[in-house]
């Protein structure tokens, strides 16, 4: 027996406004999963959720009423909350599981339904995300705190806003390519530039939107993989990371140290360095984090990763594409199910499932999906099976 | 006001830095052990681990590090006019701290590094500052 572990299976809903309830959502990824891995419920030894606002949709102690309606009310489910890096975290811990020899086969799937509560309610109860008796209560919504970390960050290096637009018309040019995006819609630097200002300086367009949608994974040991004559993706590295709650307490506002050290144990685990990773998923909430996230996850030097990405470096064509999927800013952001939609992602590049958004030759790939202003964080590493 | 011990403990710390920030001051902790400095809310000490502190009240002057100006208000600021969610430094301490800035509406308003003062604290908008 090794202690490798595999994505089996993937489904994802389509992300946006969707009618479902937040407990159908589950169970529509978890069966394109299943049935995806060529397995049956009854080979799932437990279940992980990932979800933040079950309440918002009347329904929190998701993880039982998710496992009964999938016909196994006997199997554990357990319900993890990381704010919008509740996924990575959660896929974090089904892994350890899986590597550790607890269950052969597990279940992962995270959920949101946000959009029927309204803009101004979403707004708010995000904002409890945040570290809300310096933040949120203080009047940071959050736009509003990534908007302080991007001025931050153009006061001191040589990136404007148009290079924080870029990155939005590159997700946005990704997310053309994805059938199951939120916003399907080209758009032009000028256009984002000239959107409305949500909290300066970030704009409309800058913004990820609020998204309803769930995804899944089917994680199994090496052997259990081989046992189904179906294509499997290894988990080849895990991290996890922590930043202070609120970022006035951060030394530098312009990094985060979550993603770097959570990337930092996902190479070491994974035996590969940044050069090493043909596409990445990383979360891309604000324009402004993915120019952060590429350089805390060491793919550009601190300062530079306007640069590159105004030079076409992290197009689906470029030397290293970012966000192949659209990203939150095209795919859309059900924050419970974002850092696993990630992996479906990476999943449907290495199984020939990504149609005209395959990166070329792609063999290894990193996710990255973090929590508030990156409190918590957690970086995977996958490697393709031929 | 808390009447017992555990209640001191449970919802004491708080309410002794909203005190301060109505006297315009900032709430530190000074770590007897290793001399770091930080908010009067963080129950050990984040550089050595030990829990004894000299705490101290600070003047609540600084300079601003980063900001946000509002455009779109979350629920309970929607009254609050065009205002900046501001990260400071407490003038000559090693340590920062986060409040509510009414009256900015551009960024022209409030250069980095601008002074700024607590000067309460408000149920509704929590750490109030003004521009100095």
């Amino acid at each position: 027996m090794t202690n490798k572990v595999c994505v089996l299976g993937a489904g994802s809903t389509r992300y946006g406004k969707l009618n479902e309830s937040i407990i159908e959502l589950a169970l529509n990824a978890s069966r394109e999963a299943i049935i995806s891995a060529g397995i049956t419920p009854k080979d799932i030894g437990a279940g992980y959720i990932s979800n933040v606002f079950g309440a918002a949709d009347k329904q929190v102690h998701i993880a039982p009423v998710i496992m009964s309606n999938l016909g196994i009310p006997y199997v554990p489910g357990l319900t993890i909350e990381s704010a919008c890096g509740s996924g990575s975290v959660m896929l974090r811990e089904a892994f350890a599981n899986v590597y550790a020899g607890f269950y052969d086969c597990v279940l992962a799937v995270g959920v949101e339904k946000i959009t029927h509560t309204g803009t101004t309610q979403s707004t708010t109860l995000f904002s409890y995300c945040s570290d809300f008796f310096y933040e949120g209560g203080n009047g940071a919504s959050f736009p509003g705190l990534f908007a302080s970390i991007a001025r931050a960050y153009l006061s001191s290096y040589e990136a404007t806003e148009e290079d924080l637009a870029n990155v939005a018309v590159k997700n946005h040019e990704n997310g053309m390519l994805n059938p199951k995006a939120h916003v399907k819609r080209r758009i032009t630097v000028d256009e984002v530039l000239k959107s409305p200002v949500v909290a300066s300086p970030l704009k409309l367009y800058d913004c990820c939107p609020f998204s309803d949608g769930a995804s899944a994974l089917i994680l199994c040991s090496e052997d259990f993989a081989k046992s189904v004559s179906r294509p499997y993706v290894e988990i080849i590295g895990s991290g996890r990371g922590a930043s202070p709650a609120a970022i006035q307490g951060r030394e530098d506002i312009t990094t985060i140290p979550s993603t770097v050290n959570a990337a930092k144990q996902a190479y070491k685990m994974a035996g590969v360095t940044p050069k090493d990773i043909d596409f990445a998923e990383v979360h891309d909430c604000f324009t402004i984090a993915e120019i952060i996230d590429t350089e805390d996850l060491g793919f550009f030097e601190k300062g530079k990763a306007a640069s590159f990405t105004r030079e076409g470096e992290t197009k689906l064509t470029g030397r290293i594409p970012i966000n192949p999927s659209g990203g939150l800013k095209s795919k859309g952001h059900p924050i419970g199910a974002t850092g696993i939609g990630q992996v479906v992602e990476v999943y449907e590049q290495f199984t020939g499932k990504a149609g005209q958004r395959t990166v070329k030759d792609a063999e290894i790939a990193l996710t990255h999906n973090f929590g508030a202003t990156g409190a918590s964080a957690a970086v995977h590493i996958f490697k393709k099976v031929k | 006001m808390p009447n017992t011990r555990q209640e001191e403990d449970r919802h004491g710390v708080r309410d002794k830095f909203v005190k301060s920030a109505n006297e315009g001051k900032i709430l530190a902790n000074k770590c007897t052990n290793c001399g770091h400095y930080m908010l009067e809310t963080v129950y050990f000490c984040e550089k050595c681990g030990k829990n004894t502190f000299d705490i101290e009240e600070v003047d609540g002057k600084g300079t601003v590090v980063t900001y946000t100006i509002l455009a779109v208000a979350p629920e309970g600021f929607e009254d609050a006019g065009s205002y900046a969610w501001v990260v400071f430094k407490l003038k000559d301490k090693p340590f920062r701290a986060s409040g509510f800035l009414s009256n900015i509406a551009n960024p022209a308003d409030l250069p980095i590094g601008s002074k700024v003062t607590v000067t309460g604290y408000d149920e509704k908008h929590g750490l109030l500052l003004k521009l100095d």
